[in-house]
């Protein structure tokens, strides 16, 4: 054994290459390894590497052949130190019959120096002869040594460190949350503040309700299992009234879509006797219209005409007595409101009236508008209304079908009180456009 | 004139708000992470009232917050949670991918977790806020737990869920706090009044899920997740204050009781305890055990004279409520395997009943239908096979029925095969003047203490009803008679002095014995009333008298339109009454 491992140190590989001549030693059936403690399994690194195996160039840079070159290596070694292969050899030439000390030429120096019996003497034989008794006769009381009991005192480490449990745990406990006030911690606040260890506090304002509409609103009584006969016909109009307002949107949309009656595609033969006409129209008229176009343009050019100064003055002066009548006029109209003073008030009052008016009216429209949904996002909220005809009420609970779902009941709530906004399932697009290609195996039978 | 240009879009509105896409980014959170933070720290989108000023100037639809909304979010300790989770989910992602599966495993054991406790406690500071906020919670915990656990959300949710709506349902029956049922096409609505809150909720009937696509379930579970931490921890508090042991645990006695023979048939040995306890058949235990609950007496403060009559109205509200709380008590039930048991059984012990159910249909029944001192036998079947002649057999709107009638109605309608009555909305409170259905105004002179003739003959209901029309047609009246009362007086006085007159002609003098005029101090008062009415409308002035006009015509038209109604009413009960003879014949 002493031989094999002297060996091993004299490899001239380092640690990486001789690893991977270890696993290439072990994938070889035949082969001998050297040092026969390694297993296996400790060789075979988890992880494997991940290259395209379709190119040849890959093949080449990372396709191992470490292990073959370490293999031929070796051989090449143990034909170079051993002059041929270990495995090859005769044991004769490996191994040899141990006899004993044949020679004593290296122990001379030793034995000259210390007798034999002194060799095995003890200086304090006698103490620890007594201690080791004093040890037995303890150990027969069951008193262990000190030594072993501090080792048994020891607390085991914890090593269970308590795991985070889920929010949604099932068995997750409670405690008194509003209680008492808690006395703040003694840390100064200024210090948990910069180091972000205190909460900030929340705005008042954050505590308001978007809506004030209820969390539950209940259903219409004729939404009963078994309807009073009136409120459930209140309910059918309810839900018919809706649906009438939706025929009424589709078939308005439909009217703006349709074309018109003109646009419709005429029959051939009333195509060409109408062309026809005009055909023959057009030659009759095709000189007129250029002598038109001449008298007009010379027109446009004589009105462009210099004014003279006296033309001029003359403006001038009218302009000058319309502006001191308009203002004769305003004075005397300002001396009349005078007596126009009671009307004027009453005028005036009206108007504050009807700002007033104006004013409630928008107030209750903003009072209104606090329970109406708000529009969030792209699409606006639409209600649905769950109804039951006549002939689809239960005769007794048992046979009763229920009539939509609560849990689509309860998000169209969130989406009423404007909790959430109202949103569509996104679609799926598709960034690439498919091929059509027809496999060959397919291609080949047709 | 001087100094820089104004750039549009850097002050007012503008920089209030922040459209999604960049809180998002500011926030550096992935959307549905955006969402989920929204949703657990209360934080809503908000319309701008000028949009285009918001939107800089595009008219294009989008989604606002608050600017200051979403830097208070920047500070939530959550938002480094959520960014921890991501990227727990990629290295795993990854670990998957790469097939080792020890890392996988050593991952999943140091999954990143969050708690709510403290949002909560952000959110709702006092416990009243809590309670004000728990209508949502129940909705959404009692739809989750009705969920099948098939991978539409974590089973450990709807396993927490049924939890906390068991818990909340027995603190209900507790608390005798339960006030209204409804039975919908959609659900049961339920209303109870815990601490003076009045708390609605929402619960669907058993197996009737087909899960709609439209609905966002990511946002569901989200609410959802909020919504049972709030629960719990309301849970607690409420128990605590009936001194009921949390968690619930069943009271000894109830627990000997319930011990079966063969338990292990319907759950295993960890389940069948909070089985029990869903079973709502049995009593809680209590930390400080009382044997009997102490009435809380209201305290009686002195009080002005003005006020004695609220005082004494009070009182008779909270004597009727304790009748009310009562009205099952004494009578033992029995659910046949057909009807809602969990409803009933809930129902019915909120009011004190007593009840069971077939051994095979659930865990936790306490006596057979072979018992002979059960009462009332809650059947939904054409007939039965067996039948014991000192109990009723009726269908279960009776149940109901009686809770909101706060009385126990007469169980000869609700018998098997007969047409039931209609379940009337106990969440509709009509005004004077409103259409009231003939069912309820039978359901309030039940109330009101008066017996109607119930012999159950065809003819007699039709007269009952006909009374009933009657009795409406008097209401109208009454509001003419207040005015023209003093007519009537008058013409009377005149008819009398005219019969005395024809008499005086016939002039058969006669001392006849003085009758002593009979003075009735009610009518008297009555007219004096009126008189005082009339006099006070005549000094009305023009202003108020065009109001009162208008006032007392719109009364009087929401009369004519219930008359109509009334009339309609009748005419199709006619109908109907003619096409069931028909059939008969």
């Amino acid at each position: 054994n002493s031989s094999s491992i002297t060996f091993n140190q004299t490899l001239p590989f380092k640690m990486a290459a001789a690893r991977r001549l270890k696993r290439v030693a072990v994938s070889q059936p035949g082969f001998l390894g050297l040092k026969s403690n390694v297993k296996p399994s400790e060789l075979v690194s988890s992880r494997r590497k991940r290259v395209n195996k379709n190119k040849k160039k890959n093949w080449n840079r990372h396709s191992d052949i470490h292990d073959v070159e370490d293999f031929l290596e070796d051989i090449r070694h143990q034909e170079r130190t051993t002059g041929g292969l270990l495995s090859e050899k005769p044991d004769d030439s490996l191994f040899f019959l141990d006899v004993g000390q044949t020679d004593k030429a290296g122990n001379e120096g030793k034995a000259s120096l210390v007798s034999p019996v002194t060799a095995y003497q003890q200086p304090n034989a006698k103490k620890l002869r007594r201690i080791a008794q004093k040890a037995e006769q303890l150990a027969a009381k069951g008193v262990l040594p000190r030594r072993q009991r501090r080792l048994l005192s020891r607390r085991p480490a914890e090593k269970t460190v308590k795991k985070a449990e889920a929010n949604n745990n099932p068995d997750r406990d409670f405690y008194a949350m509003w209680g008492e006030e808690k006395v703040t911690d003694s840390a100064d606040p200024w210090y948990l503040q910069q180091t972000g260890k205190k909460l900030v506090q929340r705005p008042e304002k954050l505590n308001q309700k978007p809506s004030v509409l209820p969390a539950v609103e209940v259903i219409a009584p004729g939404g009963s299992y078994n309807p009073d006969f009136l409120s459930h016909q209140a309910l059918l109009q309810e839900a018919h009234d809706v649906e009438v307002q939706k025929q009424k949107q589709e078939d308005k949309l439909q009217r703006q879509l349709a074309f018109r009656k003109e646009d419709r595609a005429t029959e051939v033969q009333t195509i060409i006797s109408a062309v026809a006409a005009c055909l023959y129209e057009d030659e009759d008229e095709a000189a007129a219209p250029n002598e038109d176009e001449a008298d007009s343009a010379l027109g446009a050019i004589a009105v462009a005409a210099k004014k003279t100064e006296r033309q001029r003055k003359k403006e001038k002066a009218e302009k000058m007595k319309t502006q001191q009548q308009q203002a004769s006029r305003r004075q005397t109209e300002r001396q009349q409101q005078l007596f126009q003073l009671r009307s004027i008030k009453s005028s005036i009052k009206q108007q504050e009236l009807q700002t007033k008016a104006r004013r409630m009216k928008r107030k209750a429209r903003q009072e209104a508008q606090k329970a109406l949904p708000r529009r969030l996002g792209k699409l606006k909220y639409a209600q649905d209304l769950e109804v039951q005809l006549s002939d689809e009420l239960a005769a007794s609970l048992r046979q009763l079908k229920p009539e939509g779902s609560v849990l689509k009941d309860r998000f169209k709530s969130l989406q009423k009180r404007n909790l959430i906004e109202p949103r569509e399932r996104a679609k799926f697009k598709r960034r690439l456009k498919v091929k059509y290609v027809e496999k060959r195996a397919f291609r080949q039978i047709t | 004139m001087g100094g820089t240009q104004k750039k549009k879009f850097e002050r007012g509105s503008a920089t209030n708000y922040i459209t999604r896409n960049r809180a998002r980014k500011k926030l550096q959170l992935s959307l549905p992470d955006f969402r989920r933070l929204c949703i657990l720290k209360g934080i809503y989108p908000h319309e701008p009232k000028h949009k285009k000023k918001v939107n800089k100037g595009s008219t294009a639809p989008r989604t606002f917050y608050l600017l200051k909304d979403i830097r208070f979010l920047l500070h939530e300790p959550i938002v480094a949670k959520f960014r921890e989770y991501k990227i727990f989910v990629r290295k795993l992602r990854k670990a998957y991918g790469k097939t080792e599966w020890s890392a996988v495993e050593r991952l999943k054991e140091n999954k990143p977790t969050y708690k709510l406790d403290h949002i909560i406690k952000e959110r709702y500071p006092s416990f009243i806020d809590a309670l004000r906020d728990i209508d949502d919670a129940l909705c959404m915990c009692f739809l989750f737990s009705t969920f099948a656990r098939t991978g539409k959300c974590h089973v450990q949710t709807i396993q927490l869920c049924r939890r906390l709506t068991v818990e909340w349902m027995n603190y209900v029956i507790a608390s005798r706090s339960l006030r209204k049922v409804f039975v919908s096409i959609k659900g049961m609505y339920y209303q109870a009044e815990v601490m003076g809150q009045l708390i609605t909720w929402l619960v669907p009937y058993q197996f009737s899920h087909d899960h709609p696509t439209d609905v966002d379930y990511r946002v569901m579970a989200t609410f959802t997740e909020l919504y049972t931490t709030l629960l719990g921890f309301v849970n607690f508090r409420l128990y605590h204050s009936l001194n009921l042991v949390y968690p619930p645990k069943l009271d000894i006695k109830a627990e000997s009781e319930l011990k079966g023979e063969n338990e292990d048939e319907y759950a295993m040995d960890s389940e069948s305890y909070p089985e029990k306890l869903a079973a709502l058949s049995a009593s809680l235990a209590r930390v400080v055990s009382t044997a009997e609950e102490e009435d809380a007496q209201l305290d009686a403060f002195p009080t002005e004279e003005e006020d004695l009559e609220k005082v004494e109205a009070r009182e008779k509200e909270q004597m009727q409520l304790e009748t009310q709380k009562k009205i099952f008590e004494g009578l033992k039930f029995f659910l046949n395997r057909e009807v809602p048991r969990e409803s009933l059984a809930f129902v019915i012990r909120c009011f004190g009943g007593e009840v069971s159910w077939d051994r095979s249909v659930c865990i936790g029944s306490t006596y057979d239908a072979t018992d002979e001192t059960i009462t009332h036998q809650i059947v939904d079947r054409p007939n039965v096979d067996k039948s014991y002649i000192n109990r009723y057999y009726i269908q279960p709107q009776w149940v109901y029925d009686c809770v909101n009638a706060k009385v126990l109605l007469p169980v000869e309608d609700y018998f098997l095969g007969v047409t039931l009555p209609p379940h009337l909305s106990p969440f509709v409170e009509e005004k004077d003047g409103d259409y009231v259905p003939p069912e309820k105004l039978k359901i309030m002179a039940l109330q009101r203490g008066e017996k109607p003739a119930q012999e159950q003959d065809d003819d007699d209901d039709d007269d009952d009803d006909e009374e009933e029309e009657n009795d409406e047609d008097d209401d109208e009246e009454d509001e003419e008679q207040n005015e023209d009362d003093e007519d009537e007086a008058e013409e009377k006085n005149l008819k009398e002095m005219e019969k005395q007159k024809s008499q005086g002609k016939s002039l058969q003098v006669k001392v006849t014995p003085g009758k002593m005029k009979m003075e009735n101090p009610v009518r008297l008062e009555q007219e004096e009333k009126a008189e005082e009415k009339r006099l006070a409308i005549m000094m009305m002035k023009k202003k108020e008298k065009y109001l009162y006009d208008k006032i007392m015509f719109g009364k009087k038209r929401k009369i004519r339109e219930a008359n109509k109604l009334a009339a309609k009413r009748k005419a199709f009960d006619d109908t109907e009454k003619a096409k069931k003879k028909k059939t008969k014949n």
